[in-house]
Order: C-alpha cells, then structure tokens, then sequence
C-alpha cells in the first residue's frame, strides 16, 4: 500500500516510516503541514497518517480540507497522550480513526489493516455477514454456525459483528474497547478478554473449531476455523 | 512609603484641586455673567426711572405750559437730587435746570461720557410741543457699583469652597493612603513568598473592607492552589521517580550482562510494560489537569446519561461475574445532561474498576432520576478520615498498595465531577458496611 505520513517530529517519522515499510508499505513523507496536504491532494494513497499538531495547517485542517476536494482516502490521526475531549474534533472533521501517542507499533498496524480493508459502503449496509461457516443476520439479529443457532446478548452481538466486517485482521483491545463500548481509555480492569472468551465459548459450544484466535502482545482474529468449508 | 505623600500621583489630593479648579472656574463665570445680568437689569430700572420723570414733566407741561414746567424743573434741580433736569428753547437757550449734560438735541435714551469726569451718564431727551427740549440724565456710577457688588458674591463664596475643598481632598487622601499602604504592605508580603499574608480589614465594612475581603478569599484560594501545585509535584516525583529508578536498574543490568536472545527480549519486555504504566499514569495525570482547568467544556454535548450508564453496565457486567460477584444496576431511563461521555464513561468505569479491585460482595450501581450517579459494594470500606484523601492524586490506603494501579482513579473521577459542576462523595454503604461513591453532575 501507498502511505503518506505526516509528522513533524523526525524521531517519530523515521521510527514510523521504518516499521511500515517493513510491513511492505511504499511511505511518502511529509514534514509540515503545506507539504502534506500539497501530496495528499495531487497524489493518490491508500491511507494518509497524520500527526494532529503540526506547522501549518494541522491534521484537523488537512482532513477537512481533503474531504472538502472530494477526496475519501482513510486518514489516521494521531494525537497527544490524554486528549480524549479533542477524539470527537478529530473523527467529525472527517478522520477515520484516531490514535493516542505513545502506541505500540502493532497497535497502529492493526489499524492501518482495518483501514484499507474498510468495507465497501455496499458492505456497510449489508443485512448479512458470512465469515466461514458464520452468519449474522443484523436484522434480526440472529448468529447460526452452520446450522447451529447461537443466542447472544446484545454486546456480545455487538462484538461479534465488528468482528465479522473485519475478517482476518488483528484486532486490538483498544480498538475493541473503542468501538464496540465507546471507551476511549483503556481501564484497570481486562474488559476485553472475557468479552472474547465468552464469546468464543458460545461459537464453539456445539465443539466446532476455534475461529477466534489470541494474537500475542496484540489482540484478536476473527477468520474461517482451519479446516472448514467457506460457506 | 508609609505617612508620606506624594501630592502629584496621589488620587485623593488631585481629586481635590481638580474640584477646587471647577469650583473656582465655576464662579469665575458666575460672577461674570451674574455681573451682567445685574448691570442690565438696574440700567433697565434707571430707563423705568428716567422715563417716569419725564412723563411727570410732560403732564406739568401740558397742564401748566411752560412757566409751569421751567418751576418745577426749578424746584427740582435745587433739592440735587441725582437726576439732572435741563430745559432748554429751541434756540439752545438754557430756560430752566442745570447746564445740558447731553446734547440738548438728543431724543430718547441714550449712555454718553460725562465731559472731564471718566464716568457716565445715562439720557433721556424729549421734544415737547412749541420747540422745547427736555433733558432727564443721572449718573450710571451707582447702578454699576451695585451690579459689582452682587456680582462679586459668588466668587467670594467659591474661593471658600475650594479652600475648603481642598481642606477635605488632604485629609481624605491622608485617610486613603494609609488604609493603602496596608494594603500595599501586606500584597509585598504576599510577593516575598508569605502566602499566609490577608489584607487588613477596618471592620468598617465599607467599600476597602469589601473590597479587602475579596482580595483576601482571592489570596486563600492562591494559597489552597499553590499547596496543592507543590503537593502535586511532589507526588509526581516520587511515584514517577520509583519506577523509572527500577527500569534504568533493569536496562543497566541487562547491559552489563553477557548477551543473551532470551534474557534480553524478556528484559526489553519488562521494560516496556513498565514504561506502559509510567504512561498511563501521565495520561491519567493530563486528564486530571485537563479536567481540572475546565479544558473539554467546550466539546460538552446533550447525552442520554441513562444509555450511557447501562452501556458501561453492559461492559463490566460479565468481568464482575467472572469475578464471583454480582453486579446490579438500578438506571432511572431518559436521564439526559450536558456533558462529556467519554470522560463520564471513564469515570464510571474508573468507579467499577476500583469496587472491582478492593470491595466485596454486590456491586451496586444506581441513577437516580436527579442524575445522581453511584457504586455501592459491600466491602470494607474506606475510613472515614481518609475519605477525602483517597480523592487525592496517588494516595492510596496502605492495605491497597499490593494492588494495581496508579492510585489517581478517584482523583480523575472528581476532577470530571468538578468538571461538570458536580461533587464526588464517599460515605459508607447501606448498613455501615462497604463504600458508597456518589457522583453528582450538574450538566
């Protein structure tokens, strides 16, 4: 994928640009403000990263201007440690997602892979998922596993659709705890990983294969149990 | 400096001769104008006077004729009277009356110098039937000194105003500057460090003890601040000192032993997860300060506070059963406020996370329909002398030490209560048993 990344901390652009482009990425880098919204608007990318403070105009400044052209490349924000209140600021100038610095590295990729696998605004108001032998009615809100019904409560419900519109993606706790609770703060309590076994017990309860898998250090991947038929 | 004053940048003193000035000026222009106004007025009266007499003349003459009119012009010019009467023939001839002090051909009133004297006269010359004129005149001395004399009353009046003026400002600028350099003394004091200092009060109750009462509810809260600025910082150093102390002894080990893949990424590891926790500490310490300074008011919005707690219920719900215990949640629907959710969120969950940690039994939550928010659980509570420490950044009671976190939870929790207008409030739970936390919003 093409990256552009602006940031104007070179520490934090150079460790940036080096872990995604192992990652395979191409990164076009930007120092300022001008300089980035100058390439975001004549070049394509797949995915724009932008710190939220910089000189010239700022990340807020260079989303909105971007979705002003008409130009719908997924933007990543990053921010300040603690600026929860400035989150909304961010995400209604047209941001698509939002990252507090410091953050573990695994925690921006997982959210670059989400990003450039948003699904399609047709997907967006899809009234089924399928992943492997799953599916998930969103309209009565009903979850089979081949010909199992499995009941959930509502959050777990919640849970397991965010999983399912992003198939095969690591998916980490803070990502979790923001969209599907809303909580822009990590708490002192795991929330997460019993949300997740819980809802990996009910998908495996009729002794299925596991398609919910613990990705060390990370998070979680929701994908087609190994084995089974793509349904 | 004390007692002595400095007459050109004093208030009070240039307060007063700017009085005593227009005071001054005042009847300057007073006096003027009244002189004016009395000099017409008496020279009107004289014209009134003049003009009586002549009319008395004319009857005489229309009843007596002439001979009539030349006797009692006779017998008036010898009483020297102040009115000089001449009549003359149309030839000029003096008939009766003393010599013409105006042109005998004059008519009507006229003001004309006295020959050889300085002075005035006022005129009035009539033409009577058959040729004879008749002058009445009197000096306009008089008039004029009368006019001077009522003129010179205001200023004579102003003149003690001002002195007395002047007299007031002195002595009230004596009174001012000295209930100001109290006020000055004790402001240095202040300056030099003594957050302790309060401006002096006369117990007058006045506009300086208003205004002294202000200033000192001013300097208490500095001083509350500023104790709590260094509390702070102290705590900051000490709970940041400790962990970054043992990461910088770990990294130093690591370095000093022999290389070795496994040691060293379990070491780097370590590291990590300590300097996330160093993290988390700043990110709560910034959201406390954030929250403190009113930052995020303005991104406030209208909420379903109802929703919003039955949502972090939801999230919490099966970690508290995980746990062997019960959670239940009481939420009166459709509570809404103006506020901030996510900061509302973390503070309910910051609540949840710390009954979690160190009470027992059923944890309670409940939304009254006033927006009262609160966690109830059953253990041991906190006593009540340490109730209003435990809202302080990084203390912990001493059984909690063992435990995780970063002992700034309540502390967040009643800054974002603060934030909203409300209160944080700690009390023992139902039966004196366990910790009640009620959050109140005022959205």
């Amino acid at each position: 994928m093409r990256i552009l990344l602006i940031e104007d901390d070179p520490a934090t652009a150079d460790y940036l640009a080096k872990g995604l482009a192992e990652e395979g990425h191409v990164v076009d880098r930007a120092a300022t403000g001008k300089d980035g919204l100058f390439l975001a608007l004549n070049e394509p990318f797949d995915i724009i990263v932008t710190d939220r403070m910089l000189p010239g105009p700022d990340g807020v400044a260079i989303t909105r201007a971007l979705r002003a052209s008409g130009i719908a490349t997924p933007v990543l924000m990053l921010t300040a440690l603690a600026e929860v209140d400035r989150r909304v600021e961010g995400l209604e100038a047209g941001a698509d997602d939002y990252l507090a610095k410091p953050f573990a590295f695994a925690e921006l990729r997982a959210r670059i892979r989400a990003l450039a696998r948003r699904p399609a605004p047709a997907a967006a108001e899809a009234t089924e998922l399928a992943v492997g032998d799953l599916r998930a009615d969103l309209l009565r809100r009903a979850v089979t596993r081949g010909t199992r019904p499995i009941e959930l409560l509502p959050t777990e419900f919640r849970l397991l659709e965010y999983m399912m519109r992003h198939p095969g993606e690591v998916l980490t706790r803070t990502m979790l705890l923001e969209k599907v609770w809303d909580f822009s703060f990590a708490p002192t309590t795991n929330i997460i990983d019993v949300h997740v076994s819980r809802l990996r017990r009910k998908l495996e309860a009729g002794g299925e294969p596991s398609m919910i898998r613990t990705v060390r250090g990370a998070g979680y991947v929701l994908a087609p149990a190994l084995g089974a038929g793509h349904g | 400096m004390p007692g002595r004053m400095n007459w050109p940048r004093s208030f009070a003193p240039r307060l007063a001769l700017a009085m005593a000035a227009v005071v001054l000026v005042a009847s300057v222009c007073g006096a003027g104008w009244g002189w004016f106004r009395a000099q017409s007025a008496l020279r009107q009266q004289l014209d009134l006077v003049l003009a009586a007499e002549a009319e008395g003349l004319i009857r005489d003459y229309e009843t007596y004729g002439l001979a009539g009119l030349a006797e009692a012009t006779r017998l008036y010019s010898r009483r020297q009277g102040p009115i000089f009467l001449s009549l003359s023939a149309p030839d000029g001839r003096l008939i009766a009356g003393g010599v013409p002090v105006a042109p005998v051909t004059l008519r009507g009133f006229a003001t004309l110098p006295r020959a050889g004297e300085g002075s005035q006269i006022r005129a009035l010359g009539a033409l009577l039937p058959g040729g004879v004129n008749l002058l009445v005149a009197t000096e306009l001395a008089p008039v004029d000194r009368a006019a001077a004399a009522l003129a010179w009353t205001p200023p004579i009046a102003g003149g003690a105003a001002a002195l007395l003026a002047l007299a007031l400002g002195f002595w009230l600028a004596r009174r001012l500057e000295r209930r100001l350099d109290d006020v000055s003394l004790a402001a240095r004091a202040v300056m030099a460090g003594d957050l302790t200092q309060r401006l002096p009060q006369s117990g007058r109750g006045d506009e300086f003890d208003r205004l002294a009462a202000t200033v000192n509810a001013m300097l208490a809260r500095i001083e509350t601040l500023v104790a709590e600025l260094r509390q702070v910082t102290d705590d900051i150093a000490h709970d940041l000192r400790s962990p970054l102390s043992r990461l910088r002894q770990r990294l130093e080990l690591a370095a000093a032993a022999a290389r070795d893949p496994a040691a060293d990424s379990a070491t780097l590891d370590a590291a990590i997860d300590e300097l996330d926790g160093i993290l988390a500490t700043f990110a709560a310490l910034l959201r406390i300060a954030r929250a403190e300074a009113g930052a995020g008011r303005d991104a406030f919005a209208e909420l379903d506070l109802s929703a919003l707690v039955e949502g972090v219920v939801e999230a919490y719900a099966p970690v508290v059963e995980d746990a062997g215990r019960t959670l239940a949640a009481e939420v009166a629907p459709g509570v809404r406020l103006t506020g901030s959710a996510p900061l509302l969120r973390q503070a309910l969950a910051n609540l949840l996370d710390n009954a979690l940690a160190h009470g027992a039994g059923t944890i309670r939550v409940t939304l009254a329909p006033d927006g009262s928010l609160s966690v109830a659980d059953e253990g041991p509570g906190i006593p009540e002398a340490e109730r209003d420490n435990v809202q302080k950044r990084f203390y912990r009671l001493d059984r909690s030490r063992g435990t995780p976190g970063t002992g700034l939870g309540l502390a967040l929790v009643a800054a974002i209560a603060r934030l909203h207008g409300g209160a944080l409030s700690l009390a023992p739970g139902p039966g004196g048993r366990g910790l009640t936390v009620r959050l109140r919003a005022r959205g």
